[in-house]
């Protein structure tokens, strides 16, 4: 069974592969293809040394006798259905950002992680929320004089005027 | 010499007194101590989650404030690590080896004052020596060319590489080359050619590097605390602390004087050996002082020794602080933590390394000066408020976890504004979580993305004004013996390892 150092060496090994491919695909001017260092020399030169660590890490026995462990175990007893609503509720505060603004979306989202986490006082959980979004709010406009853009779907429904 | 000194120290002063900087020390260590008390956040996500706010600031003010931040994020740290055996990061593991059980015998208070102590003496005398050598140190670097620098930035590279544990040499190179090829995403500052943007507007300007230490740091150590069900802090209770409580007696301080003394200077001259930081600090002055320690002091280690307290919270704080030294000097990050100060001080517009002491001197004393004053208001302010901060520690983990989530991407996003950043810091989220479950360090990754464009530019010029040639890399004498330490760091743990690891191979078939 691969051990867990070897898992990301080989993820980093493919990760290494595809960089440098990416790398020689690069586009360069043909004044900047005749210098001996250009845009792709640092890529290409990065992507060898990734490839040698990669394979070394591969090739060589792990060291440490406390490693030697299948990478499987790193995912065992793992809360991992509360962690991977996190990351959708993170993804998700990214995606309705432009369309609900600060406000809203910051609100829902943290709603949303306190829910996830198992939070069910409701009434802690909106004051929280709300309390912490609006004061934040209030201290970046008012206070500081930052502009934060309402969200799109307020010009949607026209209750701010273009 | 000390006229230098003394002028330099003079401008620190008036920098670091202004009363909007003496604000900012006290609010950055009030918010350093509560960050790093949470349970699994270290110093580098406080700095990280602070460095939004310093862009409104002066370079100088900003600076001090992460400075502020950082050593009141290891205090911080102890506190977690005494009341709830829950260190915040591996620079006060030690500190729980006899905090923890001295403040299950009853004595928390007494704990976390002689680790404010500690902390106090092992910072301010690092913070003199670091006085006198970072001028020195400059002085010398200040005639640095490119080919210097590039050979400083692979230094720094192997040199973090160099320090970490056991069989992870390798790992952290690995992770050092994908900091820097993450750092090549975007357009080339020299040409202007796009590399690695697959046509996407948005990453035309590269990654940002907060954006970066936000995922890799506040986000997964956020997430790896609901990952591991670590529910430490849901269980602490705040009693048997008062203000009272913190009493420490004339006998017990006169105990620990001279291992403070030696644990500091340990400390410090760890700290400055660029990548080794507060870790290796405060673990060689824990091991040093129980070695040297009598027979009946060394059977009370391990079960609230005040001795084997005050060691590694002497040495982390000293170590912490002389990390600065090739922070201000070098342009060489020491640390994590130091690293992501590096990518503030490049985002401040100061160019950081030998320059800064001639160009930014405000800056350079300021954050001295002000170390001074930081580590003054830890114990005078912040150790009778530790009871009251400590109650942080009560905040279930349902509430907090949603709130860190939110002000590491807030952090970001308000400095863009680019709805797309979130969803790269999530992609980033997942790829750090993989490598941190696969026990890959993250801390290289932000060096060598903080140092790619660095590298990438003063080698170009080295080349260019050495009519493409190497030669540069041992024709100057200040390169050539900058290169020979980089070897010996890179040849000395990579012998180690890979005779470790070839013994193993050849024991496997004979087994």
């Amino acid at each position: 069974m691969i051990t867990k150092e070897k898992c990301g060496a080989l993820a980093l090994l493919i990760f290494s592969i595809a960089y440098g491919y990416q790398a020689t695909k690069m586009p360069l001017t043909f004044l900047a293809a005749q210098e001996v260092f250009n845009s792709k020399t640092l890529p290409i030169g990065l992507s060898v040394a990734g490839i040698i660590i990669s394979v070394l890490i591969l090739v060589l026995p792990v060291s440490d006798p406390e490693k030697r462990i299948p990478f499987t175990e790193a995912f065992k007893g793992k809360v991992w259905g509360q962690t991977i609503m996190l990351f959708v509720n993170m993804a998700f505060f990214g995606f309705v950002m432009p369309l609900l603004g600060f406000i809203v979306a910051s609100i829902i989202f943290l709603l949303a992680g306190f829910f996830i986490l198992g939070e069910r006082r409701w009434l802690r959980m909106i004051i929280t929320a709300i309390g912490v979004v609006v004061f934040l709010w209030f201290l970046l406009s008012y206070l500081m004089g930052i502009y934060i853009a309402p969200g799109e779907i307020f010009y949607m429904m026209g209750v701010i005027d273009v | 010499m000390f006229d230098g000194l003394l002028n330099g120290m003079m401008m620190g002063i008036e920098t670091a007194f202004i009363p909007m900087n003496i604000v900012i020390v006290l609010f950055a260590c009030f918010m350093g101590s509560m960050i790093g008390m949470l349970p699994g956040l270290g110093p580098i996500t406080a700095v990280a989650l602070m460095i939004p706010l310093t862009y409104g600031l002066n370079p100088a003010t900003g600076m001090i404030l992460l400075a502020g931040v950082y050593y009141g994020a290891i205090f911080g740290g102890s506190t977690s690590s005494i009341l709830i055996n829950a260190p915040g990061e591996a620079a006060v593991v030690a500190t729980t080896f006899d905090g923890y059980p001295l403040a299950r015998r009853g004595q928390p208070g007494k704990a976390l004052a002689v680790a404010a102590y500690a902390s106090f003496s092992g910072g301010t005398i690092s913070v003199i020596l670091l006085m006198f050598f970072a001028p020195a140190m400059a002085n010398v670097s200040k005639n640095f060319q490119s080919g210097d620098y590039f050979a400083l930035m692979i230094l720094g590279l192997t040199a973090i590489s160099a320090f970490t544990g056991r069989g992870s040499f390798l790992k952290s190179i690995l992770m050092a080359i994908f900091g820097l090829m993450l750092s090549t995403i975007g357009t080339d500052q020299t040409s202007g050619t796009q590399r690695f943007t697959f046509g996407s507007l948005e990453l035309l300007d590269g990654i940002d590097f907060l954006l970066l230490a936000m995922a890799t740091f506040a986000i997964t150590e956020a997430v790896f605390i609901v990952l591991n069900r670590d529910a430490a802090s849901d269980s602490f209770k705040p009693r048997n602390l008062g203000f009272k409580s913190l009493k420490v007696s004339k006998k017990e301080i006169k105990s620990i004087i001279p291992t403070v003394g030696r644990s500091s200077l340990l400390g410090y001259f760890i700290g400055v050996l660029p990548g080794a930081g507060a870790t290796l600090g405060s673990m060689m002055a824990y091991g040093m002082e129980r070695n040297l320690a009598s027979k009946e002091d060394q059977a009370e280690f391990g079960k609230g020794s005040l001795k084997g307290l005050a060691a590694p919270e002497a040495g982390n704080n000293a170590a912490s602080t002389g990390s600065f030294i090739p922070l201000l000097t070098l342009g060489i990050p020491g640390s994590g933590t130091t690293a992501v100060m590096l990518g503030a001080l490049i985002a401040y517009g100061i160019n950081p390394g030998p320059r800064m002491f001639v160009e930014s001197p405000e800056t350079f004393w300021g954050v001295i000066m002000s170390m001074y004053m930081g580590n003054m208001f830890l114990l005078v302010i912040n150790l009778p408020l530790i009871p009251y901060i400590a109650r942080l520690l009560a905040v279930p983990r349902n509430m907090l976890v949603p709130f860190i989530l939110f002000f590491s991407i807030i952090g970001v996003y308000l400095i863009t504004f680019n709805a797309f950043d979130i969803k790269m810091m999530v992609i980033i989220g997942v790829i750090a979580l993989f490598l941190r479950l696969m026990d890959f360090p993250m801390a290289p990754i932000l060096l060598g993305f903080i140092l790619g464009g660095l590298m990438e530019y003063n080698l170009r010029r080295a080349l260019i004004i050495n009519d493409e040639s190497l030669s540069f890399m041992w024709e100057r004498p200040s390169t050539l013996i900058i290169n020979l330490i980089t070897l010996v760091f890179l040849l000395l743990p990579l012998i180690r390892e890979a005779r470790t690891r070839i013994s193993l191979m050849r024991q496997k078939p004979a087994a």
